[in-house]
């Protein structure tokens, strides 16, 4: 039997290719959402039992990334960590060649810790604009007020029945929602219906 | 609506959790005999009040969290991690 073809692993095609409709939706506005799809490489990282310490070293030397605790996410130059169960991180980074950033995590990982690439399995949503919240709070069981979630805090939780990371980058607020690839049309059209009301811009 | 402190998460909405029975039973020796088996799997006291309980975050952090829940009121008096021991209410 002779050795299987070697080719390249398939580059992660979009769900919701074809389904975004660039533009201005919703109510007329002066401060419309705006809500995109961003291209993101989605590794999971999980240390071996007892090497969580191991691991975060190991991360802080390579990529200067330091895992956040429960409930938090730390972003760097070239990768976001968020947590998502006890000594388990997403590392997200702008979308690269496929399969590297999870190599390049295993590699510097080594026995202390297991890295799953989810890129293809995820699709990570970004939203933006002053009505976020309220646009998220139609589906979302966890408070997002100012004063109990902020820029910096990631939550795993269900938005809208679907199982969600999220994850609020800033004051803004803006907020990255990473959703199973397989419920990202259902996902994204709840987000429009709720987003429609304040108005929002698919770029 | 029901909030459930999970000791990771924060207070979450009971949705994200599935209940996964008295946390209250211990594993009998392999050696132990059916009977003490038929006991573990099956027989459960169905208290009227307090009762310390497994609930699995299951759309969340996917830990088993401890809750002591009273199963009248549906009162929670403290959550904890597996391995906590959690203090019960008198009344």
């Amino acid at each position: 039997m002779s050795a299987p073809e070697s080719r390249p692993a398939p580059e992660p095609r979009s769900p919701l290719a074809g389904h975004l409709k660039p533009g201005r939706h919703g109510a007329a506005g002066s401060r419309p959402l705006v809500l995109r799809e961003v291209p993101a490489t989605i590794v999971e990282l999980a240390a071996r039992r007892g090497r969580a310490a191991e691991l975060a070293a190991a991360v802080r030397g390579a990529l200067a990334l330091d895992l956040p605790p429960p409930g938090r996410g730390a972003a760097a130059a070239g990768a976001t960590a968020l947590w998502i169960q006890p000594d388990t991180w997403l590392v997200v980074a702008p979308r690269g060649t496929e399969g590297a950033l999870a190599a390049h995590l295993k590699g510097v990982a080594g026995a202390a810790g297991s890295v799953v690439d989810q890129s293809h399995g995820k699709t990570l949503l970004h939203l933006a604009g002053a009505d976020a919240r309220a646009a998220l709070g139609k589906g979302c069981r966890i408070d997002l007020d100012p004063a109990a979630f902020g820029p910096g805090r990631a939550a795993v939780t269900q938005m809208a029945q679907v199982g969600c990371v999220l994850y609020q980058h800033d004051d803004v607020p803006s907020f990255s929602l990473i959703v199973p690839s397989s419920y990202a049309i259902p996902f994204f059209d709840w987000l429009c219906h709720s987003a429609a009301e304040f108005g929002y811009e698919v770029p | 609506m029901h909030l459930i402190t999970c000791p990771w998460c924060g207070p979450r909405d009971e949705a994200e959790f599935a209940y996964r029975g008295d946390a209250t039973v211990a594993r009998p020796a392999a050696d132990a005999g059916i009977d003490a088996f038929y006991d573990y799997v099956y027989t459960r006291a169905n208290p009227r009040g307090w009762h310390t309980e497994w609930w699995h975050h299951a759309a969340g952090c996917h830990q088993f969290v401890k809750v002591v829940r009273h199963t009248l009121t549906h009162a929670i008096a403290a959550t904890g991690k597996p391995t906590d021991t959690l203090p019960v209410p008198a009344e």
